[in-house]
């Protein structure tokens, strides 16, 4: 058993999921403490070019494991490999991302290995006897608990996205190395016939890392465009969000309520644009990290969870901040 | 002359025999039909109804034959006094005869019906007949020509109303043919006969006796009739208003040894008590119920006239096919989710208008949580809101994400204490979630807060310490984690010897005063608009409003309906300075749900019209700007209201505790 650090970067149809990078992040961190190398597990299909994204974080080795039965994603097929390939280079600690696909994936692969698995972590760190300290948050995150795996290995661990900083990229590079697992369109029973997607190109609101609300104050659904506008300023992973006035007013759609009775969302960032806060949409967004609130009225309860408030009328604070937003995101 | 009658004038005293014998078979017919409906009310689980006798006597007398609810509604209730009591004086009347010519006349040679006695008798029959034809066409004519909205018409009505018409109008014609061919003096007193008498000459005899056959042969079938269709309600209503519950309204009751239970709630008809499968033989469909549930007029598919005749003729087809084997048991679809749909079940707000209407005391909320049970202990279907309710209160012991070590930060720089801190208190204030934990009514909490404190009332909080009275979680069907609530409150009542408890929520109020004994916890428990009426009228709270102003007071179904406090609101509300009260037309016991309750508050109202919406037009249209509450669903359903209709500037709503706090400020 060596004291590698490996982490599995996490790509769906030839894109690099940010959290690969927050992985590198941390999984460089816990290397240097174990006194192994990082390496990075890619798998897919034509994924070279992936590859050379992900050079550059820390990793000293990244193994690229490239099989048509790895194009599309499958539980069985990815779970063979990566038990394969730990099971041939033995590290000591295995992490994942708590993504939809991590939380399918890595409690399988675990069991194959015999291992125990901390599941939805936001912090990870070596003690003292070199072991794999993973902290995650119970009841509804009111306490956090530490989790060791303390005989079995890999000692493994998913990890939160956007939990996690994506570290600096370095001018030091990795060996990419192809390796091989015997894998067959025999090993996955479950065929993938076609990727049915939700209409249109917004992402799932309780995916998104920005979300912009708008509420009553926005007035009328042709208003609800400026609410649009700021959150595609923000880009990929942004979406709009409604209060539940707003959406009864026929101002947003239903499947975009946020609160009590519609959804509950946690983003990186979420921006109230003329919501009031009753306690209803508060219980649906209140463990946002960031809450930016925008509202004329200084006593609105919105302010009274928001880490960044401004009292004005919401139709000149927005456009301003859209301009601002594009510019800093053309800054890179 | 003799002022009496020959019985069987005309026909023959050999007309006993036949009568005799189709008596006997009519009677069979109606107690197998009978036998079959008792057989079916016990295939429901045992229920004890036959305590409290006398106070059972005494709601069969005032409900049933003095009609005390059916009367609630003057013209189809004054119309159905008529029929009822014209035929009890006609069946009594025919009974004497009965008594005098096959009993004392036979066993004693003696009689009865003649002199005054029968002139009392022949004028009070007349009478009464004459009353029940005028109740009988006035019934016909409302179910047919007004035509109601809540009435559905089946050929048993039209069958049974035709029937007892005949009935009374051939009785009529007979007696007056009688009389055309008699024609004694006396008879004057049988003034209907008497008059149709005038209409024949006096070789009518003939006919006399084709008409007492007719009526005879219509009575007998009338009988034979009662116990295969609705007329039933001759036997089941009474016994409805005999066997009802005592229990307060408001409460609903336990799963009792719930941790010993295999399986929750009702699935099957057999999962019923056998006085809630009595109380579907009991309905008549009058629609009372109807007329007055939230949910039905708001568009939804709840009406609870339809659940109660969906439940019964389930009863029904179980006596067609009945289930003999368990594993036939086994293959019968629950009745939430077939028999009556999950959208109906969800639809209640547990308001009881339905049941307040009911003239025949028949539950719905009981069924509606019943059934709600089996849905979700059983087979954990519940919408995605009302399963981040639940998640919320058995995480957090509230309905909203947050933690339960912040419910007592409300009261951050008041002048309060925790029990904790000091537990000589004589008052428990009972904050409850929403005076907690939302901004609105934690508004609502310190104005109350500092009322007492101004009327020097020793109270208490339980802070952090509080959790959720349990009253949403079990009538959304959670018994489990009611009972968790609940007995967690009690142990904590009982841990600081809590013997009085004032609450600002009625929901809070219903549960601790209604269903908290049966974990073993009794209190004195107040509203706090009863403990501030009092604080006011012993002078410890003295308003100093001289502000005119004009108000409506929002019965809140809880404090109002189910517990009936509606005095002390609006005593309160009079109380806040030169305060003209305007009452909406829903008011009191007829009071409109705000579509808050029974667990509405947490899910999302899809379908028809909003409650509140409707609730807001009702208060708007007294032209009262301004809407007094005394609880915190409706406070949110009315301000939400009145946002979402765009009238916000127009209209406004206040709890009492804040409006008497501004009243009683220096």
């Amino acid at each position: 058993m060596s004291n590698d650090v490996w982490i599995v970067a996490e790509q769906r149809e030839g894109k690099l999921k940010k959290v690969s990078l927050e992985l590198l992040g941390i999984g460089k961190r816990l290397a240097e403490k174990t006194g192994g190398s990082l390496g990075a597990l890619l798998l897919g299909h034509e994924i070279e070019g992936l590859a050379a994204e992900l050079d550059g974080y820390g990793a000293s080795k990244i193994f690229l494991c490239d099989s048509e039965v790895l194009k599309d994603y499958s539980s069985e097929g990815y779970t063979k490999a990566i038990v394969d390939l730990v099971k041939a280079h033995q590290p000591s600690i295995l992490l994942g991302g708590a993504t939809a696909l991590g939380k399918d994936l890595f409690p399988r692969v675990a069991a194959r290995l015999g291992t125990g698995l901390a599941s939805d972590c936001v912090g990870l760190e070596i003690n003292d006897q070199g072991v794999l300290v993973a902290q995650r948050p119970i009841f509804a995150g009111k306490a956090m608990v530490d989790t060791v795996t303390p005989e079995a290995r890999p000692q493994m661990a998913c990890v939160r996205p956007n939990v996690l900083p994506v570290p600096e990229k370095s001018s030091g590079s990795s060996t990419i190395e192809k390796v091989t697992v015997e894998i067959g369109p025999q090993d996955v029973r479950a065929k993938i016939k076609e990727i049915v997607r939700t209409a249109g190109e917004k992402i799932d609101l309780t995916e998104a890392s920005v979300i912009v609300s708008g509420g009553r104050g926005v007035a009328s659904q042709e208003n609800f465009k400026i609410i649009e506008e700021l959150a595609s300023a923000f880009g990929e992973g942004s979406a709009v969000g409604a209060s539940r006035s707003a959406v009864d007013a026929g101002f947003a759609p239903h499947d975009q309520q946020v609160g009590q009775t519609g959804k509950v969302v946690n983003p990186n960032l979420y921006i109230a644009c003329g919501i009031s806060g009753s306690i209803q949409h508060l219980a649906g967004m209140r463990t946002s990290k960031y809450i930016v609130a925008i509202n004329k009225d200084p006593e609105a309860p919105i302010f009274q969870v928001a880490d960044y408030g401004i009292v004005d009328d919401l139709f000149k604070v927005v456009p301003l901040l859209t301009e601002e937003v594009k510019k800093l995101k053309a800054q890179g | 002359m003799e002022v009496t009658r020959q019985i069987f004038w005309n026909v023959g005293t050999w007309a006993r025999w036949p009568i005799y014998g189709l008596g006997l078979i009519v009677i069979v017919i109606f107690v197998l039909g009978l036998l079959k409906r008792i057989r079916l009310w016990k295939l429901g689980k045992p229920e004890n109804r036959t305590d409290r006798i006398g106070k059972r006597i005494v709601s069969f007398l005032r409900f049933g034959l003095l009609h005390g609810r059916i009367l609630k509604e003057p013209f189809p209730g004054i119309t159905h006094l008529l029929l009822f009591w014209g035929f009890v004086i006609l069946l009594l009347g025919t009974s004497l005869i009965f008594f005098q010519e096959d009993i004392t006349l036979l066993l004693f040679n003696w009689t009865f019906l003649h002199g005054n006695f029968y002139l009392i008798f022949s004028f009070m029959l007349d009478l009464f007949g004459l009353l029940a034809i005028i109740g009988v066409i006035l019934l016909a004519f409302r179910r047919y020509v007004l035509r109601p909205e809540r009435l559905d018409n089946k050929s048993e009505d039209w069958i049974g109303l035709a029937l007892i018409f005949l009935i009374l109008v051939t009785g009529f014609i007979q007696e007056g043919l009688r009389i055309a061919v008699t024609r004694p003096d006396f008879e004057r007193y049988s003034f209907v006969g008497w008059q149709i008498s005038k209409l024949f000459g006096s070789s009518s005899a003939p006919a006399h006796a084709v008409f007492w056959w007719g009526h005879a042969f219509l009575a007998f079938g009338f009988i034979g009739y009662v116990a295969y269709s609705r007329l039933l309600h001759l036997i089941t209503s009474p016994l409805n208003q005999f066997f009802r519950s005592f229990s307060p309204m408001g409460e609903v009751m336990p799963i009792p040894d719930i941790e010993n239970q295999e399986t929750f709630g009702v699935a099957k008809l057999q999962d019923f008590t056998w006085k809630q499968l009595l109380d579907t033989d009991a309905c008549t469909r009058c629609g009372r119920c109807q007329d007055n549930c939230p949910a039905y007029l708001s568009g939804k598919p709840l009406s609870p006239k339809k659940v109660i005749q969906d439940l019964k003729d389930h009863l029904t087809s179980q006596a067609e096919n009945p289930v003999k084997t368990e594993a036939e048991a086994a293959e019968v679809p629950p009745i939430a989710g077939n028999v009556i749909s999950e959208d109906e079940l969800w639809a209640c707000t547990t308001c009881a208008a339905c049941q307040q209407a009911c003239p025949v005391f028949i539950q719905v909320i009981d069924k509606a949580v019943d059934l709600r049970r089996y849905l979700v202990l059983m087979e954990s279907k519940f919408s995605p809101e009302v399963k981040l309710f639940f998640k919320n209160m058995e995480t957090n012991y509230n309905p909203w994400t947050i933690g339960f070590s912040t419910r007592g930060d409300w009261a951050k720089g008041l002048d309060v204490h925790t029990l904790a801190e000091k537990s000589d208190a004589e008052y428990l204030l009972f904050v409850g979630c929403a005076g907690s934990f939302d901004e609105r009514n934690r508004k609502v909490a310190r104005s109350l807060v500092n009322l007492l404190n101004k009327a020097n009332v020793s109270f208490g909080i339980l802070g952090a310490e509080e959790v959720c009275c349990g009253e949403t979680a079990r009538r959304m069907g959670n018994e489990y984690l009611a009972q968790i609530l609940m007995q967690q409150n009690v142990e904590l009542f009982k841990n600081y010897g809590v013997k009085k408890i004032v609450t600002i929520c009625p929901h809070c109020f219903n549960t601790f005063k209604n269903e908290y004994h049966q974990f073993g916890g009794e209190y004195q428990v107040l509203h706090h608009t009863q403990l501030l009426l009092e604080l006011i009228r012993s002078g410890r709270l003295r308003s100093k409003g001289s502000e005119e102003m004009t108000l409506t007071y929002h019965d809140s179904c809880y404090l109002g309906r189910h517990n009936e406090i509606f005095d002390a609101p609006r005593e309160v509300a009079q109380s806040l300075g030169k305060v003209k009260l305007v009452e909406m037309e829903r008011n009191r016991e007829k009071s409109f749900c705000c579509g808050a309750g029974g667990g509405r508050m947490w899910m999302e109202e899809t379908i028809g019209t909003r409650i509140s919406h409707m609730r807001v037009d009702q208060a708007a249209s007294t032209g009262a700007p301004l809407v007094a509450t005394a609880c915190p669903y409706c406070l949110t359903m009315f301000e939400d209201g009145f946002k979402e209709k765009g009238m916000e500037n127009l209209m406004s709503a206040y709890d009492l505790a804040e409006l008497l706090e501004r009243a009683v400020q220096d």
